[in-house]
């Protein structure tokens, strides 16, 4: 046994080392990946396409033009919106439908298949009826958006833990404070996983409706500079778009983990 | 009286059904044909299509770029994710980047595809494989991350090779969470399917849409919808059922 073992063993606690750090990890793994993405590009691609370094010289005048922050503002602002309008339309009748079995029956092949409708494919129908307008985008955010959260809140007002409700009855609640009390407040973790599957499909919709009727926002952004062959400048508005999927999930997993403690579902 | 309840139920159901049915006819009479075509009409514009050998066509083209891309987002995902389960430092530097690009929404890289790649089959494929692939692999990893340190310990304990730790441990408590990921990779790869036929050169069941949107001919569009409806229905529901094949490997020693 020599020296340097027995010296692990006499320390208190052994002093973790850097490189099995997951923060050097991440930054290690993440500097591999832009190098061979630049690597890659310099290599093999035409100029125009997207590279980090073009990417970064990019981001400072595009952040800059206030046709992108209003790209960005109408874009965000419409996601926001047809989610608010999703989760009020969406939780009231996902709880009828958990509640009332009739009403399931007659819901319930209506919402499953509007539920597997991919979105894209009501971009026509959408914009015949909306015109090539914002109103066509909301709509698609909307039907986006609307069935999963309908969906996951029905399956969680199914699945109230009966003592629940015997409790209410046994305190003679009304039929509305048992839903507002009861149902409600028990369905929110569904409520939340729907929601976090909503805000990635509404940023998806919103962005088709960009592509598909040119309404002014990040998709139309993106699609006029990579036609005009400025990625880095489009890519800086993909970035905007990922930061926004990604600080929703984030934000969605810290509410559940502050207030929602007691939820635990797979 | 359960019987009873089955009963009203299904009577419901299908009372909402007709009503639906009757619902769309009257709105396609009620309003002017470039809005809406009654359900009559959509109906003999379908079975136009069925019968010309157009829908089976298109169909046929729709089908073969969705399992292209999904097939190879599995073949690609899955392995990887598994891959990850043994390679624990390799998964910790990783797994933050493939959540990053599970939350991005892909369609915003499809002008990029456009410009790089044209209107072939490839990238159209690659659009599938892109929004596909990552709820695969995403899956896969929290999958890996579920086995048990102890489990490896104790079959290596038991002096189990690398290839029985796989068979035994590794695959049967990760592949429930890969089919999770498998649904969800369902859904997005039909997206990514009627969005490589809109915004790439049209094809398939997309181009049918198209062609009926920008004809006026609302039954068309109303019939090609349909039908990529009951595709999705069909797709999800498969992919519902595996996952309920392999979700009752989860937690369960075999």
């Amino acid at each position: 046994m020599n020296g340097a073992t027995l010296a692990a063993i006499a320390a208190p606690e052994p002093r973790r080392r850097l490189r099995d750090a997951p923060w050097f990890l991440r930054l290690v793994a993440g500097v591999v990946l832009l190098a061979v993405w630049e690597l890659v590009v310099r290599a093999f691609a035409p100029a125009y396409v997207a590279k980090p370094t073009g990417i970064v010289r990019a981001i400072g005048p595009v952040l800059a033009d206030p046709q992108f922050l209003a790209a960005a503002g109408a874009t965000l602002w419409a996601v926001a919106l047809g989610l608010a309008i999703s989760i009020a339309g969406g939780t009231a009748v996902g709880l009828l439908m958990g509640r009332a079995r009739l009403a399931d029956a007659g819901l319930r092949y209506y919402v499953n298949s509007l539920f597997a409708t991919p979105m894209v494919t009501i971009l026509p129908l959408a914009t015949l009826w909306f015109g090539y307008s914002g109103d066509a985008r909301l709509a698609v955010v909307v039907f986006a958006a609307f069935f999963s959260i309908t969906v996951n809140v029905s399956d969680g007002a199914r699945s109230v833990p009966p003592e629940y409700l015997e409790v209410g009855r046994s305190f003679r609640a009304s039929g509305w404070r048992t839903i507002l009390e009861i149902v409600l407040p028990s369905s929110l973790p569904y409520l939340l996983a729907g929601l976090r599957l909503a805000g990635g499909r509404a940023l998806i919709g919103a962005v088709v409706a960009e592509f598909f009727a040119s309404i002014p926002g990040l998709g139309y952004y993106i699609l006029f500079n990579s036609r005009t062959f400025k990625h880095d400048v489009a890519f800086v508005a993909v970035l905007v778009l990922v930061a926004a999927g990604v600080g929703f999930e984030v934000t969605l997993s810290w509410l559940m983990r502050r207030y929602l403690p007691w939820a635990r579902r797979t | 009286m359960q019987r009873r309840q089955d009963w009203a139920f299904h009577a419901t159901a299908a009372a909402s059904l007709a009503l639906g049915a009757i619902v769309w006819e009257i709105a396609g009479h009620l309003t002017s044909g470039a809005f809406w075509a009654p359900l009559s009409v959509t109906l003999a514009r379908l079975w136009d299509l069925a019968a010309s050998g157009v829908l089976a066509a298109r169909a046929a083209s729709s089908l073969t770029l969705f399992v292209t891309g999904f097939a190879l987002a599995v073949a690609v995902g899955a392995p990887l994710g598994l891959a990850l389960a043994r390679a624990a430092r390799l998964r910790i530097a990783v797994e933050s980047y493939v959540m990053v690009l599970y939350a991005t929404p892909m369609v915003a890289l499809i002008p990029f595809i456009l410009s790089m790649l044209g209107f072939g089959f490839a990238p159209k494929a690659l659009i599938v494989f892109l929004f596909a692939v990552f709820p695969v692999l995403y899956n896969t990893i929290e999958g890996a991350r579920s086995v048990r340190p102890e489990l490896v310990e104790v079959a290596q304990s038991f002096r189990s090779n690398e290839w029985q730790l796989w068979r035994d441990v590794m695959i049967p408590y990760t592949l429930p969470y890969t089919m999770t990921g498998v649904r969800l990779a369902i859904g997005r790869g039909l997206v990514g399917m009627v969005a490589a036929e809109f915004f790439l050169s049209p094809s398939g069941l997309g181009q049918e849409i198209m062609l009926g949107s920008q004809n006026f001919d609302t039954a068309l569009m109303l019939a090609s919808i349909l039908v990529i409806v009951v595709l999705g229905v069909v797709l999800i529901e498969i992919g519902r059922g595996l996952e309920e094949r392999f979700a009752r490997w989860r937690g369960v020693p075999r």
